[in-house]
């Protein structure tokens, strides 16, 4: 199996309830026995794992919480990573120093860029990923982490204590109860539950709790998350049912190979683990008449699809597509499930039908005629928590230091929850150590698209990132997540290490220089089409050229250029990742320059912050209507900006409370001129910090 | 931090929605350095009409429409003629005066330009001051928030800018309704809608057109969507020169048979002799112009030779010009003699003169004429009808400024409108499906100006409806 290291006394202390390390909490006002962590992450999901070891990485003591650990880092359902929108979530993640694109990294079994064709904005990095493998490889990650212990244990209830008076909110979290009655206290609680809030499987009319197939679910923490006053939704989603591999007839179906060679995910990385050659292909074969039929003649046998609860327009079950495209022939794609795994994926095919019939619509598939069905497909509905309930640093108005990310906040897909996980585990551990959080804009990375989109107009059904969220998707694009991120990462929240954060620091400077040189080298357009005459360089402008023109002709690559001009241009053809990054700032470099304005103006407005303690029902100084007080007081904006997105927010709202906070300043003016008592407390608190 | 204010608030004003609609990279650069101008004094006719503009680029339009001269003095009022940076034409001779700043009402570099208030004069220095670089049409309110964020206006003002701002996008929706009720909107509601879809089936292809079965061919229906449009756009754009026209004024030529008494309904029109009158027959024998206001309108008044086989050379030419310009006019008035019918079918107004020399029961009801009106330019009776029915005719022709789409409204859709071609010229330049798609969006967000809406959701609706997307 895998080694336990350092985390190993954990699980025996859960299990045998002896051993405790006292030692390492002297000072602890609790009962003795009773474990002090600075961040506890309730769940070992993509969200938990990335959450858990985020915040061990900015410093923080952390304690992952899971109801077993041989499912830490289980992929529920479909075997791959990355994709179009989620391939930049993952490079994002990574440029935080996150784990899961170097997981990927070190499990795929068929990376394929998508979008090749189509701009680099929007390629989408993305691989079949060996179940197992990625299980391990995370377990390895999470189990060595330094700081960061994992313990089995499911989460009951939470501790709860009164509020820290300088913040908002009506509670302060200070630990979790677990099922068996024991305690562990901690500075943040970060929940990312999954679809384990009163999670429930559905086959055909048969219903039973469960957080995923074979799991129990949580209620306790349910019940407990409403009493508080969570406004609690209902969401649904499914997968497909997993059918033997030797059973399929490949022979007469497409085959997708892989891509050669391999894209990484993760900046750091130069390759991917396994050779192009040695990768496992896709197979794709479709629906038919007789697929249909079965649907839509055993309707009456399926609650998932009956009932209201919202499920996703994008990631269909074949019974929506069925009822709302009718006569059409669906893709299914046959993914492997790892390299030595005899399960086959058929991705496409997600269905809640009883177990036979689901088996008897799969053999209507070609290809598929003898196949045999190792697990059905299932629905799952489950609870999630409105996300405009929670802040910008994921922590919840209602609940000081208590953090959600992942599921529990509407989303869907691994790529979605490590994201927040990343942002949850950081900003945990940024408030134990009394920091300013770290809030990414949706001008800065997709993840501020995701969280900003969740916290300012909620969902209603499971959401997914897609590029088309991104209103400046050219500038947020998959090659350059570490310039957007990895300093800011690496400055102020400290979840960044010290190998990334050089190779970063060279990446940006040999751009910036490799540019100003593009810059500089110009020529009129009948010489570079002499030196370049593959290029379509149209003559006859009076305008010199300069190299970084030419360089955005689509048949114009730095190795092209270096041979026109070798000095000083060949230095730049040795590192692919920089000559690629080049050409890629040449395409878009007009655009870019437009929109780095507009990009400032979103910023400038989400500079200005709104007081987190207004409360909008009562404010009397400021005229808003009732409809509009009852919105802000929902959503809790932040900033300006966050306050203009949201509907039904009218114009007039905004610059009454553009006057409010500029009292407000003027107000804060005055009080600076008083003695800074909160730095006086940031600061004690960073010795006691040492002293620990 | 509060420099920047404005430009969120200039977005609120528009609405609350995501900041996915934006400026084109086509049109001049809109960002935090824009410059805007609008009409600050009341729609319609007046004695003297207000222009102003703010920001770093005034001082630049100040120049640009009172040609090379030296900027004024700070904040002293000056004479300058005024002429169109584009065709040197001239505008106005009119008061300008130049705040820098940020001693100004904004707080920003600021103009004011004081020009005689007929709508042909405003429409025309606002047009001008559009074609400026870096100078777009002022959202509502965008003054006084400019004003605001400089910290020109105390808290008490402030508390009142709020009401301001609800008023005045009231009265832009109103107003933007007003004119949703005519023909243009329903075209601009067309466009935006086609554009939504086709930026729609492209926004799919890009996030799902790898790993889902999109139908064949979306990109190629988006192509030729967005060629369509362009054609469609570039037509009005060519088309509705209504403002042109205001401004130069609508051609109203006079013809009809010799001796019917054109010339002296010209002169008559005109209050003044334009044109030699005779008893005889082929007594002008050119095209005579003159420039009148009829009914409030600009019009610039054509005297034509009799349409008849002319008996000498220079009459005959003099009828042949007659006829070119008929081609090209906007209205013309046909004084026929009583009993002469004219069967020309372009936009026209009947006139039958001397109907002093009608019998008492009128014309002859066995005649059968087209529907026509009755002026003796003699007795000068039915020259009120005549007025009035040449008012109707000139206001559908140019827009009625006192109940139509204000200049200013009008001045922005062209601006929008313009946006929205450039950037579609864009989308089919661009190689990368990247780019191209961002010029799309560049488009809609040009036309979700006009036409309100433009968030994201609307196309992932479409999206979802359109297509069967998903694992």
């Amino acid at each position: 199996m895998f080694s336990f290291r350092g985390c190993s006394r954990w699980v025996a202390v859960s299990l045998t309830k002896q051993h405790h390390p006292s030692s390492r909490f002297s000072g602890d006002s609790a009962a003795p026995w009773t474990p002090r962590f600075d961040v506890v992450v309730i769940g070992g999901g993509h969200a938990g794992t990335e959450a858990a070891a985020a915040a061990a990485r900015c410093g923080s003591r952390t304690l992952l919480l899971t109801h077993r650990v041989d499912t830490i880092g289980q992929m529920s359902c479909n075997p791959s990573f990355g994709g179009i929108g989620k391939g930049h979530l993952m490079r994002e993640v990574d440029a935080l120093d996150g784990l899961c694109s170097r997981i990927c990294d070190q499990s795929g079994v068929h990376y394929k860029v998508l979008n090749r064709r189509k701009g680099p904005a929007v390629w989408g990095l993305r691989a079949q990923i060996d179940r197992k493998l990625y299980k391990q490889n995370m377990q390895k990650e999470i189990l060595n982490t330094p700081l960061l212990t994992v313990q089995e244990g499911a989460a009951e209830d939470l501790i709860l204590t009164e509020p820290e008076p300088e913040h908002t909110g009506k509670y302060r979290v200070s630990g979790v109860v677990l099922v068996d009655g024991s305690t562990v206290y901690a500075e943040s609680v970060v929940l990312t539950t999954g679809t384990f809030l009163r999670g429930m499987i559905v086959i055909g009319l048969e219903m039973h709790p469960a957080g995923r197939l074979g799991d129990q679910p949580s209620i306790g923490l349910a019940q407990t998350l409403e009493k508080l006053g969570f406004v609690v939704g209902r969401l649904k989603t499914g997968t497909p049912p997993r059918i033997a591999k030797e059973s399929i007839n490949f022979s007469i179906l497409n085959k997708r190979t892989p891509d050669n060679p391999s894209i990484p995910f993760s900046f750091i990385n130069e390759t991917v683990w396994i050779k192009p050659e040695d990768q496992l292909p896709c197979y794709l074969t479709h629906t038919n008449p007789q697929v249909d039929e079965i649907v839509l003649e055993n309707l009456h046998l399926n609650c998932h699809v009956k009932e209201t609860t919202k499920g996703p327009r994008y990631c269909p079950s074949i019974e929506s597509k069925v009822l709302r495209f009718p006569n059409r022939l669906h893709q299914v794609w046959l993914e492997p499930e790892g390299m030595d795994s005899d399960l086959i994926y058929p991705q496409g095919l997600s269905v809640t039908l009883p177990a036979e019939l689901q088996e008897k619509m799969i053999t209507c598939i070609r290809g598929l005629e003898k196949a045999k069905m190792i697990q059905p497909g299932y629905g799952v509905q489950y609870d999630y928590l409105d996300p405009r309930q929670i802040t910008p640093s994921l922590e919840t108005h209602l609940v000081q230091r208590l953090f959600f990310a992942g599921q529990i906040n509407g989303t869907t897909g691994y790529e979605e929850a490590a994201a927040q996980g990343v942002i949850a585990g950081i900003n945990a551990s940024l408030r134990v150590r009394h920091k300013p959080p770290f809030v990414i804009s949706r001008t800065e990375g997709y993840i501020g698209v995701l969280i900003d989109d969740l916290t300012t107009l909620g969902t209603n059904e499971p959401y997914r990132m897609f590029t088309s969220r991104a209103e400046f998707r050219l500038s947020l694009r998959p090659d350059n997540a570490d310039s957007r991120l990895t300093f800011r990462g690496y400055k102020e929240a400290g979840c960044v290490s010290q190998q990334r954060y050089e190779r970063a620091t060279w990446m940006k400077s040999s751009l910036e220089e490799g540019i100003s040189v593009l810059k500089s080298i110009e020529f009129p357009s009948s010489k570079w089409k002499n030196l370049i005459p593959e290029a379509s360089i149209s003559i006859g402008k009076s305008l010199p050229l300069r190299a970084l023109d030419v360089l955005k002709y689509e048949e114009v690559d730095i190795e092209l250029l270096a041979k026109a001009v070798p000095e000083p241009l060949k230095k730049y053809t040795k590192c692919r990742e920089l000559a690629e990054r080049l050409k890629i700032e040449a395409t878009y470099e007009s655009v870019l320059l437009h929109q780095q304005q507009e990009i400032k103006e979103v910023q400038r407005d989400e500079a200005l912050q709104l007081p987190k303690d207004l409360d909008y029902l009562t404010l009397r100084d400021v005229s808003l209507s009732h409809e509009v007080r009852e919105k802000l007081h929902f959503s809790r904006p932040q900033t300006i900006g966050a306050a203009s997105r949201i509907p039904g927010v009218t114009p007039a709202a905004i610059i009454n409370l553009l006057r409010f906070v500029k009292t407000t300043q003027q107000r804060q003016a005055a009080m600076d001129r008083l003695p800074k008592t909160d730095q006086h407390l940031c600061n004690t608190d960073k010795l006691e910090g040492r002293q620990l | 931090m509060w420099r920047g204010l404005w430009t969120l608030v200039a977005r609120a004003a528009r609405g609350p929605r995501r900041p996915c609609t934006r400026q084109g990279s086509g049109a001049p650069a809109p960002a935090s350095g824009a410059t805007v101008f609008a009409l600050s004094s009341g729609q319609g006719r007046c004695g003297i009409a207000v222009i102003r503009t703010s920001g770093p680029a005034s001082g630049q339009a100040l120049r640009s429409l009172t040609a090379p001269r030296d900027l004024p003095p700070a904040r002293k009022a000056c004479l300058r003629l005024l002429s169109d940076p584009r065709s040197g034409e001239p505008l106005d001779r009119a008061l300008v005066l130049w705040f820098p700043g940020p001693q100004s009402f904004t707080g920003e570099d600021c103009a004011e330009f004081h020009v005689h208030g007929g709508p042909a004069v405003v429409s025309g220095v606002l047009q001008a001051l559009g074609s400026v670089p870096g100078l777009r049409p002022a959202e509502a309110g965008e003054f006084t928030r400019r004003a605001f964020a400089h910290g020109k206006l105390s808290l008490t003002e402030v508390e009142g800018l709020a009401d301001l701002i609800h008023a005045e996008t009231e009265a832009q929706r109103r107003q933007a309704l007003r004119q949703l009720d005519g023909e243009l909107s329903h075209l601009c509601r067309g466009w935006a809608e086609t554009l939504t879809k086709a930026l729609a089936h492209v926004e799919a292809y890009i996030d799902f057109g790898e790993d889902d079965n999109l139908e064949e061919g979306v990109l190629d229906r988006a192509d030729s969507e967005v060629r369509e449009l362009e054609v469609a756009l570039g037509a009005h754009l060519r088309d509705a020169r209504r403002g042109q026209r205001l401004r130069s004024g609508a051609h109203v030529v006079v013809a009809g048979p010799p001796n019917a008494g054109k010339s002296s309904l010209v002169n008559l029109l005109s209050r003044k002799p334009v044109s030699i009158v005779s008893p005889e027959p082929g007594t002008t024998r050119d095209v005579l112009e003159t420039p009148v206001d009829l009914g409030g309108f600009p019009a610039l008044l054509s005297d034509t030779a009799g349409l008849r086989e002319g008996v000498g050379p220079v009459e005959q030419e003099g009828v042949r010009r007659a006829q070119k310009s008929c081609n090209f006019l906007d209205t013309v008035v046909i004084p026929a003699g009583a009993g002469s019918p004219n069967g020309r079918s372009q936009r026209l107004l009947l006139v039958l003169n001397k109907s002093d020399l009608l019998p008492a029961g009128g014309p002859d009801p066995s005649a059968d004429l087209p529907p026509h009106l009755l002026l003796s330019c003699l007795t000068g009776e039915g020259l009120d009808g005549l007025l009035e029915a040449l008012r109707k005719e000139l206001a559908a022709l140019c827009g009625d400024p006192s109940t139509g789409p204000p200049l200013l409204t009008r001045a922005r859709h062209q601006h929008h409108l313009q946006g929205c071609l450039d950037a579609l010229g864009h989308y089919k330049q661009a190689k990368d499906l990247a780019l191209a798609t961002e010029a799309l969006r560049v488009a809609r967000g040009h036309l979700t100006r006009i036409t309100g809406g433009g968030g994201t959701e609307e196309i992932l609706d479409i999206i979802f409806q359109d297509f069967c997307v998903g694992k």
